[in-house]
This record gives C-alpha cells, sequence and structure tokens, in this order.
C-alpha cells in the first residue's frame, strides 16, 4: 500500500503520527538555548602566568616563550598567540572545533609541568583558564560602595565571586580597581644599615614571630592539656612593636626602622562610574558557553547574593551581553509570526476558501517544528540563523501542500468521493512533489559541506532548509490528502454570489491578471528579438552596477554600548589622568542624552594584576564603558554618535591617542582590516607599523587606527660591571633577588584577622626607591656581611621598551588594525594594501593583511563554490527529471535575472553585500528554478497533450501564473518583515531578506516571459511538430 | 449469463464496488492499474506524467436481466461527471465450467 494510501485510510495513526513529531518538537524548543549565532567561537584555553615587576622582553623570554614551546604539541592544537607584558603573560590557545574542552585543559597542564623547570622561581604559578581573553566579557557591573569601600575587595570575593564561580560556564571572575588591604612594612635603609641588618632578616623575624605553633601534650592530673605557643599578631599595631633585635644593649622595634601601614594597597588606578567611587566586576563565560543561559543564571544567583551584601553596596550592571542576544531572537520570532500571517493571507487569497487555507497552513507549524529536533540533537541554539533560516523556510514548505491539494480539489470537484480524490489524486502528483523538492535540496544541502567560518553559518541554514522542505514533502504526501478526504466538501456552485464573496471581489481580479499576462506573452512570443535585446541589457546594467556594490564580512549591529580608550602623554601623573577624565565625562554627559551609564577607569594598577589581561591600562590611559538607551528609542545609530564623539575628543589637546570602538561581544561582529607584521626587531617592526598607520590615516573613510604594540615606555636598567661585581663576591642572581625585594617588596608573612588573610609586604620606603641616585644608593650585603652600594656595581641606565610583545605562531607580531567609516571594508582593504605595497619592506619582516577582512575574503570564495555546487546540482536534479539536458538550460536561464534583482533591490536599499546577503543570494537559484520547473513543466506536458507550440506556451502561462504568483509571493511576503524589521539585530538578517526579495521579484516578472520565450527559440523542428517526429521513426508503415 | 467488462476512472472504485453489492452481484474480477482511452471523449488514462489518471477495470459474469440494471447504475454514475470516465462492455457467455 503506498504512504498516501494507509495515510487517507488510516486517519487517526497519521494523526498521532504528527502529533508525536509536535509533541517532540516542542519539547527540543523549550529545551533549546539562545544565541546569536550558531557556535563560531574555537575552543580556546589561555594561560596566564603573573610575574610582578618584570618588564615585557623579560616576560616573553623568560615566560612566554617556555610555555608557547612546552604547549605547542598538544593535540587539535589551531593556533597560539600570546601577549608578553609588564608583569605578566598571556598564552591563548585556540583548539580546532568540536575539541573536548576539559580534556585540552588537562593536556594543557601536563605540558605546562614540563614548562614549569624553565620558568623562574618568582614567577607565579601559571593559571588556566577556558576562555579566550579577546572574547568579550558577557557581564559587566558597576559596584559603588561608600562606607564599606576599603573591605570591598575581601567582601565581593567572598560574598559574590566565590559563589557565583560556582555557576556552570563562567570563566572567570575579576574586579578592576578593587582597594586591596595591605600592611605595609617600609623600611629606612640608612636606619638599618646603621643596626647592620638587611631587609631580608627582617622579613624572616616577621615570618618567624608570626606564628602559632603546637609544642604538644601536657598530662596534668586527669586532663591531657594541648600545649601551644600563641604567636600570631593580633592587630597591626602589634607588627610595629615587634623587636628586630638589640644594638648596643638597647631593644630595637620594627617601629625605629620602619613604618607600619596597614591600609589599602596604593593605587594608581581611579574607578568612577557615572563620576562616583567605585570598582568594576567583569564576569567571563568559558568559551563555548551559552552566554544567554549563563547570563541568566548568574542574574538569578546574583539577585540572591546581592542581599549579603551591606547596604551601601550598590550593584548596577553595565552591560549584559545577553540583552542583545534575547532582544535580536525575540524581534526575529516575531518577524517570523508576521511572516506566517502573511503567507496564510496570500494562501487564502488564492485558494478563497478556509477550510483548504487550514490544511496548508498546518504544514507550516510542522515543518518548522521538526527543525527544533534537529537543532536540539545537533546540540545546537536558537539563533539569528537558524530562525532566519524558518523565515526562509515559511514560504517554501506550503509549495507541496499547495500543489497536492489543488488536484484532490479538481477531482472532488468533478465528483469524486473526497476520499477516493485524496488518494488517486495523490498518486497523480506525488512524484512530481519529490522532483520539485529535490532541486531544493540541491541547493540547501550542499550548504552543509561548507567548513570553515562561513560553513557555520551555511551548515545550519542548509540542515534546517532541507529538514523543513523534507518534512513538507511527506506532509504533503500523506497529511494533506488526509485531511483533505476528512474536511473537502464537494462545493455547491452558489447560483448568486454575495457582493462582497470571493467569486464576485478576487476571482474577477485574478482573471485580469491572466488575461493581462496571457496578452503580453503573446506580444513577447512574437517579438522575441526585442524580449531578448532587453534582458541582455538588464544583464549588462545589472554587472555594471555590482561593480558598486559595497561589500563586508558581516553586517555592523548596533549594540547600544561602545568603548573608548584615550591616552595622554606616557607618563602622566594620576591626578592630571582624572583631570582629562573628568572633562571627556562631562563632554559626553552634556552632549549625548543618548547616554545611560558611564563607568570610567583611569591609570592604571600598581602591580597589573590580572585585570590588566583585559584592558591594556596605564597612567596616562582613560578607559570608557559607555551604555546607550536601546535604539528604538534613540534617533542617532551608534556609528554616528562614536563619529561625533571622536571630533568632540580631538579638540582635547592634551589627548594625544583616542580610539572609540563600537564593536560589541561577538567575534562575527568584527569589521576591522588588520594588517599583521611579522618580524623579530621591534625597533623595526614599531617603525614600519607606525609608518603603515601614518598610510592608513591619509585613506578615506579609515577609522580606529590601532597599532597593537603600545607606546614605549620608559624603563630603568641595572648594567652590572661583571669584574666589580666579581672582586665584591656577588653574582647577578643574588643582585637581581636583593633588588627585588627592596623595589618591589615580597610578602613576609600574612596578617590575619577575622579568619581573612592579608599580606604584610615588606619594601624601602618609597623616597630610597624613586630615583636613579637612590636606587645606585642601594646597600647590598656582601658574603662578607659588609655592604656594598649598588652603584658600585655597575651603572642604572634609562631605556625605552615596549610594555606588550604579541606573538602569533610563536612569532613577534605588530597588528595595525582599522575600520571602515562610510566605505566598505572591502574598498578599506584594497586602498590599505596599495598603500603597502609602495613601502619598501625590510627582508626579514613579512606583512600579512587580515583580520575581517581575511575572514570576508575566505566567506566570498566559499560562496562562490557553493553557488558553483549548487548549480551543477541543480542541473543534475532537473536533467534526470525533464530525461533532457537542454530544459535545465531554459529553466536556469532565469538565475542570472535574480541576481540582477539582488544587485538592484542591495543598491537601492544601500545595503552592502555580506556575506548574509550573499547567502539570500544563492538560495535564489533553489526557489527561481523551483518557479521556472513549474512553468516549463506544464508547457511540456501540453506539448505531449498535442497542442502547437504556442498554443501550449500561452495555455500554460496561463494555467500556471497563479501557482507560480503564489509560491513566489509566499516567499516574498515570508522575507518582508525579515527584511524591513528595525531594532536590535535587524542590521543581520535583513540583507538577506532584501536580497531574497529583490532576487525574487525580479526573477518572477522576467521567468514568465524570458523563460517561455527561450522555450520557444530552443524548440527545434522537430519538437514544433511532434507527430512527424514520431511518423519518422516508424517508417514501416509507409 | 452475459460478461461485462466495466473500464472505469480508478476514483470510482468505491462506487463500483457499492453498486456490485447494491445490485448482489456476487462474483467478478477486478484489475487495478490498467491503463487506456477512450475511443470518442474524455482524456486518456496512462498514468504517465502526461497523462497521470488511470483506470481500474472490472469484469462480472452475471444473469441476462441483471444486465440492464447494471448498464443503467454505470451510466447514472457516469452522469455525476462525464470528465471522470466509465464505460461498460457486454459479451455472450458461451460456457461456464
Amino acid at each position: 500500500m503506498s504512504i498516501y494510501g494507509s495515510a487517507v485510510k488510516k486517519p487517526i495513526t497519521t494523526m498521532m503520527v504528527f502529533i508525536a513529531v509536535i509533541v517532540f518538537g516542542l519539547y527540543s524548543l523549550f529545551q533549546l538555548p539562545v544565541d546569536l549565532y550558531p557556535e563560531i567561537e574555537f575552543p580556546a584555553i589561555t594561560v596566564i602566568t603573573a610575574y610582578p615587576g618584570a618588564s615585557a622582553n623579560d616576560i616573553e623570554i623568560n615566560i612566554t616563550q617556555p610555555i608557547e614551546d612546552a604547549v605547542n604539541t598538544v593535540d587539535d592544537l589551531k593556533e597560539i598567540t600570546s601577549v608578553s607584558r609588564d608583569n605578566i603573560s598571556m598564552v591563548t590557545m585556540e583548539f580546532e572545533y568540536e575539541t573536548d574542552l576539559s580534556e585540552a585543559a588537562n593536556n594543557v597542564r601536563d605540558a605546562l609541568e614540563i614548562a614549569k623547570n624553565q620558568i623562574p622561581d618568582e614567577a607565579e604559578d601559571p593559571m588556566i583558564f577556558k576562555f579566550n581573553i579577546s572574547m568579550f566579557p558577557i557581564q559587566m557591573f558597576a559596584i559603588t560602595a561608600e562606607a564599606s569601600y576599603e573591605g570591598l575587595e575581601k567582601m565581593l570575593e567572598e560574598k559574590i565571586i566565590n559563589p557565583l564561580n560556582r555557576v556552570d560556564g563562567i570563566g572567570s571572575i575579576r574586579l578592576i580597581g578593587a582597594p586591596t588591604r595591605e600592611v605595609a612594612v617600609e623600611l629606612d635603609p640608612r636606619r638599618l644599615e646603621a643596626y647592620n641588618m638587611t631587609i631580608e632578616q627582617i622579613g624572616g623575624i616577621l615570618a618567624a614571630e608570626n606564628r602559632n605553633t603546637p609544642t604538644g601534650k601536657v598530662e596534668m592530673g586527669e586532663i591531657d592539656y594541648a600545649m601551644r605557643v600563641q604567636g600570631e599578631f593580633n592587630n597591626s599595631d602589634e607588627i610595629a612593636n615587634t623587636i628586630i633585635g638589640s644594638f648596643n644593649d638597647q631593644v630595637v622595634y620594627l617601629k625605629d626602622v620602619a613604618t607600619v601601614r596597614d591600609s589599602i594597597k596604593e593605587m594608581t588606578k581611579d574607578e568612577k562610574i557615572n563620576g562616583k567611587d567605585g570598582v568594576r566586576m567583569m564576569v567571563m563565560k568559558q568559551s563555548g558557553a551559552n552566554t544567554v543561559t549563563v547570563s541568566k543564571e548568574l542574574t538569578k544567583r546574583l539577585e540572591v547574593l546581592k542581599q549579603n551584601l551591606p547596604g551601601d553596596v550598590e550593584m548596577s550592571l553595565i552591560f549584559d551581553s545577553s540583552e542583545f542576544i534575547t532582544s535580536s531572537i525575540n524581534n526575529l520570532s516575531q518577524t517570523l509570526m508576521y511572516a506566517l500571517i502573511f503567507v496564510v493571507l496570500v494562501v487564502l487569497f488564492f485558494l478563497g476558501r478556509w477550510r483548504a487555507t487550514f490544511i496548508i497552513v498546518i504544514t507550516i507549524p510542522i515543518s518548522l517544528i521538526v527543525s527544533f529536533i534537529y537543532l536540539q540533537i545537533s546540540g545546537s541554539s536558537i539563533n539569528i540563523i537558524s530562525l532566519s533560516a524558518l523565515a526562509i523556510a515559511i514560504g517554501m514548505v506550503v509549495d507541496d501542500a499547495i500543489v497536492v491539494l489543488e488536484n484532490i480539489t479538481k477531482h472532488i470537484e468533478r465528483g469524486s468521493s473526497p476520499r477516493e480524490a485524496a488518494i488517486y489524486a495523490t498518486n497523480e502528483v506525488w512524484l512530481a512533489v519529490i522532483v520539485t523538492t529535490l532541486t531544493i535540496v540541491a541547493v540547501f544541502f550542499p550548504m552543509t559541506f561548507i567548513s570553515g567560518m562561513t560553513g557555520i553559518l551555511f551548515r545550519q541554514l542548509g540542515w534546517i532548509v532541507t529538514i523543513t522542505v523534507v518534512t513538507s514533502t511527506l506532509v504533503a504526501i500523506t497529511l494533506t490528502p488526509m485531511l483533505s478526504s476528512k474536511m473537502l466538501r464537494l462545493r455547491e456552485k452558489k447560483a448568486k454570489p454575495g457582493r462582497w464573496s470571493y467569486d464576485r471581489t478576487i476571482i474577477p481580479l485574478l482573471d485580469k491578471l491572466d488575461d493581462f499576462y496571457v496578452k503580453s506573452l503573446s506580444w513577447s512570443l512574437t517579438h522575441k528579438k526585442v524580449i531578448i535585446l532587453v534582458s541582455t541589457l538588464i544583464l549588462g546594467v545589472s554587472v555594471f552596477l555590482a561593480t558598486k556594490l559595497q561589500t563586508e564580512f558581516m553586517p555592523q549591529t548596533d549594540e547600544s554600548r561602545f568603548s573608548i580608550k584615550i591616552e595622554l602623554q606616557s607618563g602622566t601623573r594620576v591626578d592630571k589622568t582624572i583631570e582629562i577624565a573628568r572633562q571627556v565625562d562631562k563632554i559626553l554627559l552634556t552632549n549625548f542624552p543618548e547616554i545611560e551609564l558611564i563607568a570610567t577607569s583611569s591609570g592604571a594598577d600598581e602591580e597589573g594584576g590580572i585585570s590588566s589581561v583585559f584592558e591594556s591600562s596605564g597612567s596616562g590611559i582613560i578607559n570608557y564603558s559607555v551604555r546607550l538607551v536601546d535604539p528604538e528609542d534613540r534617533d542617532k545609530s551608534i556609528w554616528v554618535i562614536a563619529e561625533e564623539v571622536r571630533l568632540l575628543i580631538k579638540d582635547i589637546p592634551e589627548i594625544i591617542k583616542y580610539n572609540v570602538s563600537t564593536s560589541g561581544g561577538s567575534m562575527m561582529g568584527g569589521n576591522n582590516v588588520d594588517v599583521e607584521i611579522y618580524g623579530y626587531d621591534i625597533d623595526q617592526t614599531t617603525m614600519l607599523a607606525n609608518q603603515i598607520a601614518d598610510s592608513i590615516r591619509l585613506i578615506k573613510g579609515a577609522r580606529e587606527i590601532k597599532i597593537s604594540r603600545e607606546d614605549e615606555k620608559p624603563e630603568l636598567r641595572m648594567e652590572i660591571d661583571r669584574e666589580k661585581m666579581a672582586a665584591n663576591g656577588m653574582n647577578t642572581t643574588a643582585i637581581s633577588s636583593a633588588l627585588y625585594n627592596r623595589i618591589e617588596g615580597f610578602t613576609a608573612t600574612k596578617f590575619r584577622e577575622l579568619g581573612e588573610e592579608y599580606d604584610v609586604v615588606v619594601r624601602f620606603k618609597k623616597e630610597y626607591r624613586n630615583s636613579i641616585s637612590a636606587i645606585e644608593n642601594i646597600a647590598l650585603q656582601k658574603p662578607s656581611g659588609e655592604f656594598v652600594r649598588l652603584g658600585e656595581l655597575g651603572e642604572v641606565k634609562e631605556y625605552y621598551s615596549p610594555p606588550n610583545i604579541e606573538r602569533k605562531r610563536r612569532e613577534r607580531v605588530v597588528k595595525v588594525s582599522s575600520v571602515p567609516y562610510g566605505v566598505s571594508m572591502g574598498s578599506l582593504a584594497a586602498e590599505i594594501q596599495k598603500a603597502i605595497n609602495k613601502i619598501d619592506l625590510p627582508r626579514e619582516v613579512m606583512i600579512e593583511v587580515g583580520g575581517a577582512y581575511e575572514d570576508q575574503q575566505e566567506g566570498f570564495m566559499d560562496l562562490a563554490m557553493l553557488l558553483g555546487l549548487s548549480l551543477i546540482l541543480v542541473y543534475l536534479v532537473m536533467a534526470s527529471q525533464f530525461e533532457s539536458l537542454k530544459m535545465p538550460f531554459i529553466i536556469m536561464f532565469s538565475i542570472p535575472f535574480a541576481f540582477s534583482g539582488v544587485i538592484i533591490a542591495l543598491l537601492i536599499t544601500n545595503t552592502t553585500l555580506s556575506i548574509i546577503a550573499g547567502v539570500g543570494a544563492v538560495m535564489l537559484v533553489g526557489i527561481v528554478v523551483k518557479n521556472a520547473i513549474v512553468l516549463v513543466d506544464y508547457i511540456n506536458l501540453m506539448r505531449d497533450r498535442g497542442y502547437e507550440l504556442s498554443e501550449a506556451i500561452k495555455l500554460s502561462g496561463k494555467s500556471r501564473l497563479r501557482p507560480v504568483l503564489m509560491t513566489a509571493l509566499t516567499t516574498i511576503l515570508g522575507m518582508l518583515p525579515l527584511a524591513i524589521s528595525t531594532g536590535e539585530g535587524s542590521e543581520v538578517w535583513s540583507p538577506m531578506g532584501i536580497s531574497v526579495i529583490g532576487g525574487l521579484v525580479a526573477s518572477t516578472v522576467i521567468t514568465m516571459i524570458i523563460v517561455p520565450v527561450i522555450y520557444m527559440l530552443f524548440a527545434k523542428k522537430g519538437e514544433r511538430n511532434k507527430e512527424e517526429l514520431v511518423r519518422s521513426k516508424f517508417k514501416f508503415l509507409d | 449469463m452475459k460478461s461485462v467488462f466495466i473500464a472505469y476512472n480508478q476514483a470510482h472504485t468505491e462506487r463500483i464496488n457499492f453498486i456490485f453489492d447494491r445490485l448482489k452481484i456476487k462474483g467478478y474480477t477486478q484489475w487495478d492499474n490498467v491503463s487506456g482511452r477512450g475511443s470518442e471523449t474524455g482524456e486518456p488514462h496512462l498514468g504517465t506524467h502526461t497523462w497521470p489518471e488511470q483506470n481500474s477495470a472490472v469484469l462480472t459474469i452475471v444473469e441476462d436481466e441483471q444486465v440492464q440494471e447494471l448498464l443503467e447504475a454505470v451510466k447514472k454514475l457516469d452522469e455525476i461527471n462525464k470528465d471522470v470516465g466509465i464505460r461498460a462492455f457486454v459479451w455472450n457467455i458461451e460456457q461456464v465450467y
């Protein structure tokens, strides 16, 4: 028994099967996470190693390189990049897709064990984080406090950060600008020398004094007592009163040689939230974790945890990247609903019957829901791509059901019982329905093979459309006949339809349209030359217009936030920096009512903690995070605002460099063109980078020109005279560790209070370590016990060195990046390439133009390949369908006109040709061809039934106009809400809508004229007169 | 005894079965999915892409007096809609086993 026969004969079973599918689909839908794009991040692990006091150069040699060498052989590794900056080394490893992050982390850990021997002892242990430092934090909070400000770090650490770290998917939570309590013991070296003591001895004494030690059990009477020596400091004052020795029979207290300060660690950083004191807390997710899920969980936990904080601590959100995602997805889901409504209206308009409309429309939810099952099984998410795919599918899934239903209706109207009509009518068309579906599959299925960045976008699209369309075909040959057999009735022709009935309003309209079309078709068939000429002209013009198209990789999105980085003269004092910061604050607040929140951070942490990983900071640097109101509530786009900010900031004379960056959290959002300069010689590459940056500045439309290597910073170097050193019995290690203790200081012991530990740091007083002469004056103890001045062992000299050294593929690299404003990324990259070609390159240096531009190039290549593959597959399918090598050509003549439509639509709407718009264009191949197939197939049919060529063409045109218009309109109107939607995230999907609509409108109009004309031209003599042809085959009768 | 051969659009299958039941005609032989075309009117029913519809055929041997009844029923069926297509042909039966 055939599948449709069984379906009609067992309606309950059929219904149950589809209900089961719906239940599964809905279950999956509620389980699915929400994201902006399909998983596009490479799994990444970052190894962060702190080496306080070391310069970027030292870090590179002593830490970064050994780590890079060690992890280089880890399985599935794709690329290593690293940044070595003062105090800290960061090595980021990107892995191949679908690498298990925990396993990779274990491998990295093993590799690091080997590297540990080569890393200096003073360096802290490498920490492994499961995220990519180049990713944006998913949430950032501003925390302000008044009375509790001093204890803020410990409090937040204990009450907020530690519990939150347990949330699944969180990579790391960092505080920026938090005040840290420490007990500073600042020694006066002159007095120390007078007492003949060294700083290391003081440290040793403090460590020895600050101890509680058990000493054993004492048996007294019948009771055992545990005995212990209680020596820990109870309060920080006790530290000052520690006896550190005696001199000339006099007791020497610590306070005699040092000042003890129990307070906040010296800060050179100023954090202001809307102008108030505060700290920032940033939350990074693990690479691969879902932003929305993590954010949701985080927000939920935070609500509870917040209650444990004292009343004066306030937390406010600076940004939450999940907000943009959720509102984009909501926006798109709404669009999808409108698409559904439009499709229903189109079907109703053409069929004019409620029951028939219902039977057809029911295929939409069923087919779409199946795609949720696919998403669930493949572990994907609801995202812009999957939802856009559904929007595309909405218009196509009804097509098969329409064909089946039309035939069933025809049989019923001839008097068959609905049951028999359902079975036999389906029997007549089911094969044709499957073949047209195959052409769609031929376009979309190849998308699932594409690899790389673009592949991630295409793969999901390809699968979803393939799955929904195949499902819709299954529905069309099972559920549609079943429902028709139950619901359709023979409609008695009303003798007098009402004035506003369907029969007297829409039918005449459609009839008029049919007549008009047949008239124009006959005219065209007799004026073939004119038609061919005009269409060649259209093609020529559109090829010319195509060169005017602007290109970019992914459309930019307005995420309602931007960041500003302002650099003053390197080494500017913090107070001056803060003054400028306040000035900029004022400018921003007075000129831009759109601004909702400003978080300012000026200066840098003295020790450059881990937070410096996330934003480069320094004494002359001000970082801003600015949040705007939602796009619906303002007139200006983020790019316009950013440009205005740039113009205003430019006028402040103290500002040397500034960057206003609008790119958001997602990796796909970038539109930067990076020039990567590989070369070992820092001076040479820096000079080259500056030279390139200067020439890029001259290019019109280039903005945000950034050199990734920061400005050189003054540093002091101790140049040791080895002979003198040897004469004094010292060695380099001894000197450097002694200097480290005196200048940077060392943690002698921990002071405990109320269960918390605070570092007791011993170092020289500031005035004994803040000038070259003071440093040369530092006394070191020789092995013999005498003192020797540092100045006697060598010289302290001033040099300049870069504060950060970046590496990629284990080679030093400098990036000069820029973003386009008002021009396309493609043309900017071309201009930059031209500028680079003019520069004489040293032989040791290699230059690559990359960044998002590289992705764009790869993306367009993939797209072109995909287009080629689709065309071939479509041809194959059609050739076998028509059993003809010629027919597919006739049909494929409609494809170029679809592209003309795309080009014109993009130009009219001033949209750039991005990958997204490109995907729309590729999809057209399938959709457009489908329309032409319907027409050509029918012409063939008419010819086989014996009609003369032009008669057959006209008849087919008249008969197929409505179905073609209907399928085209369902797709066009399905995409319309996508194309015209505004609001968050719409920039991403509207180009797809625009290109599909443009292409489909143009190709539908042209298909209906040009395809018949071409058919006529191609039809050979024999085909014009079939009878003769057959006669010549069977000559035996003549 | 006469034999009646009816060739009909397969969309008529249920109705033909009903006619047989109604006229108490018990024995018959039926062929599904046969193709053919009419001599004067109607579309060919060939089961091809060009002519997708198909016929069924039934051969029944009935008593002489039943023939008229049967032909009238077939005629009524045909008159519902001539486009669907049904024809009946009658022969004499010479011998029966």
